[in-house]
């Protein structure tokens, strides 16, 4: 193999983070059409032959309430406290954000890999296979949110003007988890054992966030421990708002005798606003510079 | 396509590429990633121009441009880098040196049914593959009716695709991008798709957009189809430019050169050598003259393994990569049995199209159907005579009667 007498110019962009942003987001306007048929294209798979059709949609959400049914009946065995409707109506409302997360993760990392014709064959900008998986699972969760919303006045639940903070929170849960997404289609690709990586933080992570239970029952330290996973306080956030009726800004004391922790604090999502949004120009940033290399590595 | 209102946009321009793979497996794991990571840290960026032991040059500086109104065809043989510099002008690979210039939106006929899904029906799969390919859905609803017309699909487009042959896959992604308004074509090996009657409809919307006057860039190994819808060509070897010029010429070199690649074991015949291959007389052809083929050789031994070496003789059009003419001897009654120095001696016309071709020979056994080795070879040009267009000549006889008074058919 010969060199080249003179080297040509070396191919490089000098982009700057914020050159990678913009060109994404150019290029996706310019696709929208494609994201929006390949979302439909995966909410229609989903919805074509499947037996339950749109139960599937709750199916998930509901298992994490039995669960966290579980869980609460063994708590208040323990503390001999009632259980209350209440607790479960906060389960609820938290099991769909989480369904959320874990089923737009569970696709999204696996797009760029089961797209691989699509990837080593055809040029368009490659956010739009995971996005259209975090928009396809955004579908089923509307669904299940109509359906909560049916249910939850039985449980208790009256309206109230914190009810807004239910916008901004899904806005920060969808920033959260397209950053997520992003950054593990892309190492996907790369490194195949990310996967496996995956599904077990998936399997797992449902302890690490509280779902099924609240930060105050782990007491002081873990339970403001916990409140560094970005999707604590997310969760919690929705909890709050939506069965408690409580504005967010508002911190509040721990209950008594659980320790020195506040069980919330404007704090804890302003944490989580800037994990998201940074993890989510670090993301889409880092999948730019390295899809050019997708259709040779998939 | 239906170009011919607008003004040509497109222009591609390829600079000094030269594109690197790796040999083998892929696909890392996430082990590998921390000795990656510390080499990198550790400044030792690897030299674009240095080749690891695993790599190897795809394409080597390559550099063309495509003017609007210019079909551009590529050609070589499987692993020159044909399909690499296809991808690179689409961008979904990027070379390793050099630059690539597209202006316009680049329509790409590869893969042209990548993105159907199979538990999708036809109808459902049209604005998908459409938006893949990316034409707004405005458009895809306004052609919808034209594209499922010329698929030939029918009835059949609300049934997902999983339920359709191969033959009908092909023909609705093909009629998809069939539908495309680019500014750049670029088709790679799409022409075969179907039966005759799509492949000639096909064929016939692809001519229809090279004459549109937008820039073109044809991947085919239907030479024959290269010829009619290219104006230049470029053949690629081993990822090297090795000629460019127009696609006849290059379609020439190539096969030649296909043609000289083919295992030749001249002094390999035990007991049998071949001499020359002339043509006696005038070495001018015009299409439909006789001339005199004489092919020598020398036999050792009357008692070799081999009773009766047959020659055979085939004439290749250099243009087509296609054998138009073969025979063997022995269908002539003739075969080397004797000792000492043979002369064979063939009286042929040349009722061939004007063109290039190649006349190869060779010595089998016809006892053991055995090929047992190639003889010499040489070129010939025909040129036009008697006019005839097609591939072959009938040698009509024409009676014309007229002015009769009576219909003689009744």
């Amino acid at each position: 193999m010969s060199a080249p007498a003179a080297p040509p110019t070396e191919y490089r962009d000098s982009h700057t983070i914020l050159g990678d942003i913009r060109e994404s987001v150019v290029d996706l306007l310019g696709h929208r059409e494609l994201l929006m048929q390949l979302t439909l294209r995966d909410i229609k798979l989903r919805y074509k032959q499947a037996v339950m059709g749109f139960a599937w949609a709750i199916l998930m959400p509901i298992l994490v309430v039995l669960a966290g049914l579980v869980v609460n009946l063994a708590m208040s065995h323990l503390s001999g406290k009632p259980l209350s409707s209440r607790g479960m109506s906060g389960v609820a409302v938290k099991a769909l954000p989480w369904s959320f997360f874990v089923g737009a993760v569970g696709f999204a990392s696996n797009s760029l890999i089961t797209n691989q014709n699509l990837v080593s064959k055809v040029f368009f900008p490659r956010e739009v296979l995971p996005l259209s998986s975090v928009f396809a699972q955004g579908f089923d969760s509307g669904v299940g949110a109509i359906a909560l919303a049916l249910v939850l006045p039985f449980f208790g639940a009256t309206f109230s003007p914190a009810l807004l903070w239910v916008v901004p929170l899904v806005l920060l849960l969808v920033v959260f988890t397209t950053a997520v997404c992003l950054f593990l289609a892309c190492t996907n690709l790369f490194y195949r054992d990310v996967k496996y990586i995956v599904q077990v933080l998936l399997t797992f992570g449902i302890f690490f966030t509280p779902v099924l239970f609240e930060p105050a029952m782990l007491g002081g330290k873990a339970g403001e421990l916990i409140m560094l996973n970005p999707l604590a306080p997310i969760l919690e956030g929705f909890r709050l708002a939506v069965v408690e009726g409580h504005n967010l800004l508002v911190a509040l004391p721990a209950p008594a005798g659980g320790g020195a922790g506040a069980l919330w604090s404007p704090w804890y999502l302003a944490w989580s606003t800037v994990a998201a949004f940074l993890g989510l120009i670090l993301s889409v940033s880092l999948f730019r510079r390295l899809s050019f290399l997708f259709a040779e590595f998939v | 396509m239906n170009g011919e209102g607008r003004s040509p946009r497109g222009r591609v321009i390829v600079d000094g590429v030269w594109k690197k793979f790796r040999r083998g497996e892929r696909h890392d794991s996430l082990r590998d990633l921390i000795p990656n990571t510390a080499r990198r840290l550790l400044g030792r960026r690897p030299d674009p121009l240095a080749l690891q032991s695993n790599d190897f040059w795809a394409l080597k500086d390559v550099s063309f441009e495509i003017l609007p109104g210019q079909a551009l065809g590529i050609i070589g043989h499987n692993g020159a880098g044909k399909s690499t510099l296809l991808k690179l002008l689409t961008r979904i690979l990027r070379p390793t040196l050099g630059r690539i210039e597209t202006t316009g939106r680049i329509g790409a006929l590869i893969e042209i049914a990548a993105g159907f899904h199979p538990d999708l029906t036809g109808r459902e799969n049209v604005f998908l593959q459409g938006a893949i390919m990316g034409m707004p859905s405005a458009t895809i609803r306004k052609r919808f009716d034209e594209i499922v017309e010329f698929s030939g699909i029918g009835d059949f487009i609300d049934t997902p695709v999983k339920r359709y042959s191969s033959g009908m896959n092909a023909r609705l992604g093909f009629s998809i991008a069939a539908h495309l308004e680019p500014d750049v074509l670029i088709i790679d090996e799409v022409l075969s798709v179907g039966d005759l009657s799509f492949q000639e409809r096909a064929f016939g919307r692809m001519q229809e957009v090279v004459r549109s006057g937008i820039p073109v860039a044809v991947v085919s190994h239907q030479l024959d189809r290269v010829r009619t819808l290219c104006t230049d060509a470029i053949l690629l070897s081993s990822g090297e430019i090795v000629q460019r010029g127009t696609a006849e010429e290059c379609i020439a070199s190539y096969v030649q050169a296909a043609a000289a690649e083919r295992p030749k074991n001249l002094a390999a015949i035990p007991g049998f050598s071949f001499g020359t291959i002339t043509i006696v007389g005038e070495e001018h052809i015009r299409s439909g003259d006789r001339r005199l083929l004489r092919l020598t050789g020398h036999r050792d031994d009357a008692a070799a393994e081999t009773k009766r070496f047959e020659l055979s003789f085939q004439l290749r059009s250099l243009e087509s990569g296609q054998v138009v003419y073969r025979t063997w001897s022995h269908h002539h009654g003739e075969g080397v049995t004797d000792a000492g120095f043979f002369e064979l001696e063939v009286d042929l016309q040349f009722n061939l199209p004007p063109g290039l071709y190649s006349i190869e020979t060779w010595a089998g056994d016809a006892e053991r159907d055995e090929r047992l080795g190639d003889g010499p070879s040489m070129r010939i040009v025909v040129e036009g005579g008697p006019k005839f267009h097609g591939k072959a000549q009938l040698n009509p006889i024409i009676t014309l009667r007229q002015g009769c008074a009576t219909d003689s058919s009744g």
